[in-house]
C-alpha cells in the first residue's frame, strides 16, 4: 500500500510540474495524462502491466545476492567509452575521445520521432531535461564500443534519454547495461538516426535485481544501405520491457535482431518490437529465445509492417520458448502486416520443455542431471550470440549465460 | 559381472519384463535375440536407468553392486554404457565438447584425473578414424544431419572413447551396411577383455558373424525363454521365433 501511495504522490507531483514545462514537454505530458501508465487493457501491453507493477512496487529494494562474476568485469576488458546513468543522473567523465566522435550532455529532444502516442515515451519526454548526445561523424569507424550503464540502486522513478546520430557510412557499437539492486522505475528512451550506409551494432545486458521496473525504448530511422544489428540478453525484473521500434526508410537496409531471456523466480521480461518497412529491398532477421523457470514469465511481441513501397522485402521472425517448470509462462505474438505484393515474409513460434530423451541420453553418457540441463539450455539460447560481430562482446554474452546456468 | 535376477519392469502401468534372469560373466559377449515387442529395449533402458522404466521387482548388479537405485550418470561412471537403438540429434550441442565433458564427468566421479583438451583431441581423432567419422562430422552439433548409419558410428565412437566395463548394444546393427557392420565388429573385438562384458541385442544373426557371442538368449514375453551357444542364433535365423513365443 505504501508503494501505491508513492505512485499517486508521484502522479500528483507530475500534475504540479506540468504548468512549468517547455511546450514540447508540456505536450508530451498531456499525452501521458491522456493514457496514464500502460496496463493490461492498453493495446500491446496486455502481458506487461506497468500500472499494476508500479502499484505493487517495493518501497525499498530487498538486498540481492551479488553475482559471483559481476557484469562490469566482463565489460571492462572491452575497453569501452563509458557513460553512466546512475539513478537517472548522467555521469560522463570528460576524456579524450577518438576522432570523429562527439559525446556530451545536451538538451533533451522530446518529439524527435513520432512517439506522441507511446504511453511511456510521453512521460519520459515530459520528465527528461537533459539527454546523452552522441554523434559519430560520417565515414568514421569507431573501434571501441560505447557503453551506457544504467545503474539503479534506490527506489522511486528515474528517466533518461540518449540521442545518437551515426553519419553516412560510419560504424559504431553501443552496449547498454541495466544494473543495480534498486526497486526503481527506470525509463530510458534511445533515439538513433542511422544515415546512409552506416552500420550500428547494439548490445543489451539487462541484469537488474528482482525488484526493478524497467522500460527501455529504442527508436531508429534506418536510411538506405544501413545496417542495424541488435543482440540482447535479459534476466528480467519485477517488470522489464525492452522495446525496439525501427523505421526502414531507405532501400537495401538490413536489420538483425536476436534476443534471449533467461528468467527465474517471479521475474518478467518482455521483448517487444515493431519494424516498419517503407523502402525496397530490405532484409530482416529476427529471433527470440526465452527460457523461464519457477514462476517467471517470458513475453515476446514482434511485428513486421511492410508498406506498399517496400517491394522485395525479405523478413523472417522466429520466437521459441523453453519452459522449465509447470508454473512458468510464455506469451508470444509474432505479427506480419503486409501491404506490398512482392515480398518474402515468414514468422514462427514454438514453446516446449526440455527434451527428456536428450536428457536421458546425456546422463547415460555421464553428465549429471544439472549439467545435462545446463548444456541443453545453453544449446537452446546459444545461437542468439552467433552473429555478434565483436568477439569480446560475444564472449561476454556467453559468459553471462554460463553464470546464469550455474543456478539452474 | 552383470547379473539380472528376476527383473520385473513396468512402463506406463504395463508390465513388460516379467521376471527376467540373466548373467553375463566378465570377459564374455552375450547376445539377446527376440521378436518385436518382447522387451529388448525395455531391458536396456531399465538397466541404464531411464525414467519411467521402473523395476517393480528383482535386482540388477554390476560386479556385485546394485545399480537400480543409482542415477543414470552414476551407472555410467561405474562403467555401464548403452549404445542406443535410436540415437538422437542434439542441436546446438557441440559434439566434441559434449563427449569430453561426459568423459571427464565419468572420470571425476571415479576419482580419476581429467583428460586435457589436447589429449582428448588426439584420442577422439584416433577413434574417429576407426569408426569412419570425418573431422567435419565431429565439428557438427551432436548427430545433427547424420544418417542413421553415421549415428551408429557415433555410438561406437563413444564406446571406444569411454572404454566401458559393460556395454549394452541395442540393435546397433539395424540400418547398417556391411562395411559398417564390420566396423562395429572391429570396435567390439578390440575392446574385448577379460574384465569387460557385452550384451548385444539384435534381430538378426548377421551381426554375430562379426561379433562371436559366447551365449545367445531368446527373449520373448518379457522373459528369457531359451539360452544356448552361438548355434542358437542360426537356428533362430532359419526357423524364426514362433516356437519360443508359444513357449513364453
Amino acid at each position: 500500500m505504501a508503494a501505491a501511495r508513492a505512485l499517486s504522490a508521484f502522479e500528483e507531483a507530475l500534475a504540479k510540474r506540468a504548468g512549468g514545462l517547455a511546450p514540447s514537454r508540456a505536450q508530451a505530458f498531456d499525452g501521458f495524462i491522456r493514457n496514464g501508465f500502460p496496463n493490461r487493457r492498453t493495446e500491446g501491453w496486455r502481458w506487461s502491466d506497468f500500472r499494476a507493477a508500479l502499484g505493487d512496487a517495493a518501497a525499498s529494494p530487498a538486498p540481492i545476492h551479488q553475482a559471483a562474476a559481476p557484469l562490469a568485469d566482463d565489460l571492462a576488458g572491452l575497453m569501452p567509452i563509458e557513460i553512466r546513468i546512475v539513478n537517472g543522473r548522467i555521469d560522463m567523465r570528460a576524456e579524450k575521445l577518438p576522432d570523429g566522435l562527439r559525446c556530451g550532455v545536451i538538451d533533451a529532444g522530446g518529439g524527435v520521432l513520432e512517439l506522441s502516442d507511446h504511453p511511456v515515451a510521453t512521460l519520459n519526454a515530459a520528465m527528461t531535461k537533459k539527454s546523452v548526445g552522441i554523434e559519430v561523424a560520417k565515414d568514421t569507424v569507431l573501434a571501441p564500443p560505447i557503453v551506457i550503464r544504467h545503474i539503479n540502486d534506490g527506489a522511486g522513478f528515474s528517466f533518461a534519454q540518449t540521442m545518437m546520430r551515426l553519419g553516412e557510412r560510419a560504424r559504431a557499437t553501443v552496449i547498454e547495461t541495466f544494473e543495480g539492486a534498486g526497486a526503481a522505475f527506470h525509463s530510458h528512451v534511445f533515439l538513433l538516426a542511422l544515415k546512409e550506409g552506416a552500420h550500428f551494432d547494439r548490445a543489451i545486458f539487462s541484469e537488474t535485481g528482482p525488484d526493478a521496473i524497467i522500460h527501455s525504448l529504442f527508436a531508429s530511422r534506418i536510411e538506405a544501405g544501413a545496417t542495424f544489428a541488435m543482440t540482447a540478453l535479459s534476466s528480467g525484473a519485477r517488470l522489464c520491457r525492452h522495446e525496439t521500434l525501427a523505421q526502414v526508410a531507405g532501400a537495401g537496409a538490413r536489420v538483425d535482431i536476436a534476443t534471449a531471456a533467461l528468467l527465474g523466480g517471479d521475474r518478467h521480461n518482455d521483448f517487444t518490437s515493431a519494424i516498419g518497412f517503407h523502402a525496397e529491398g530490405a532484409e530482416a532477421r529476427q529471433r527470440h529465445k526465452g527460457v523461464a523457470k519457477e514462476k517467471a514469465r517470458n513475453v515476446f511481441q514482434g511485428k513486421f509492417r511492410v508498406l506498399r513501397g517496400a517491394q522485395k522485402t525479405d523478413a523472417r521472425m522466429n520466437a521459441d520458448a523453453l519452459l522449465l517448470s509447470d508454473t512458468s509462462e510464455s506469451n508470444a505474438k509474432p505479427e506480419l502486416e503486409i501491404y506490398a505484393d512482392d515480398v518474402q515474409c515468414a514468422h514462427g513460434s514454438t514453446s516446449g520443455a526440455l527434451d527428456e530423451r536428450a536428457l536421458f541420453y546425456m546422463r547415460q553418457r555421464g553428465l549429471s542431471e544439472s549439467a545435462a540441463r545446463a548444456m541443453l539450455i545453453e544449446a537452446f539460447v546459444g545461437s542468439t550470440f552467433d552473429a555478434v560481430s565483436h568477439p569480446g562482446i560475444e564472449q561476454a554474452f556467453r559468459h553471462r549465460v554460463a553464470a546464469w546456468l550455474e543456478g539452474v | 559381472m552383470l547379473k539380472i535376477d528376476n527383473l520385473h519392469v513396468a512402463v506406463g502401468g504395463h508390465e513388460i519384463l516379467k521376471g527376467l534372469t540373466l548373467e553375463v560373466p566378465a570377459g564374455e559377449v552375450h547376445a539377446i535375440m527376440g521378436p518385436n515387442g518382447s522387451g529388448k529395449s525395455t531391458l536396456s533402458y531399465a538397466v541404464a536407468g531411464r525414467e519411467n522404466y521402473d523395476a517393480t521387482e528383482g535386482a540388477v548388479t554390476l560386479n556385485g553392486e546394485g545399480v537400480l537405485g543409482l542415477d543414470p550418470n552414476e551407472r555410467a561412471a561405474r562403467g555401464l554404457f548403452l549404445s542406443f537403438q535410436h540415437p538422437m540429434e542434439i542441436p546446438g550441442v557441440a559434439t566434441m565438447n559434449f563427449i569430453r565433458t561426459a568423459l571427464n564427468a565419468q572420470r571425476k566421479a571415479r576419482g580419476e584425473a581429467e583428460v586435457s583438451a589436447a589429449d582428448f583431441l588426439k584420442l577422439i581423432r584416433a577413434k574417429a578414424k576407426i569408426v569412419g567419422l570425418s573431422d567435419e562430422k565431429l565439428k557438427r552439433p551432436f548427430n545433427v544431419g547424420f544418417s542413421g548409419g553415421e549415428k551408429k558410428r557415433m555410438e561406437m565412437l563413444q564406446m571406444a572413447i569411454f572404454e566401458p566395463r559393460f556395454a549394452i548394444m541395442d540393435e546397433t546393427d539395424s540400418g547398417l551396411d556391411i562395411d559398417a557392420l564390420k566396423m562395429v565388429g572391429e570396435v567390439v573385438n578390440s575392446l574385448r577383455a577379460p574384465s569387460r562384458g557385452f550384451l548385444v541385442i539384435t534381430h538378426y544373426q548377421r551381426l554375430l558373424d562379426y561379433i562371436k557371442p559366447d551365449r545367445v538368449h531368446v527373449l520373448a514375453g518379457g522373459r528369457i525363454v531359451k539360452s544356448g551357444g552361438p548355434e542358437l542364433a542360426k537356428v533362430l535365423e532359419e526357423s524364426g521365433y514362433e516356437q519360443f513365443i508359444e513357449a513364453a
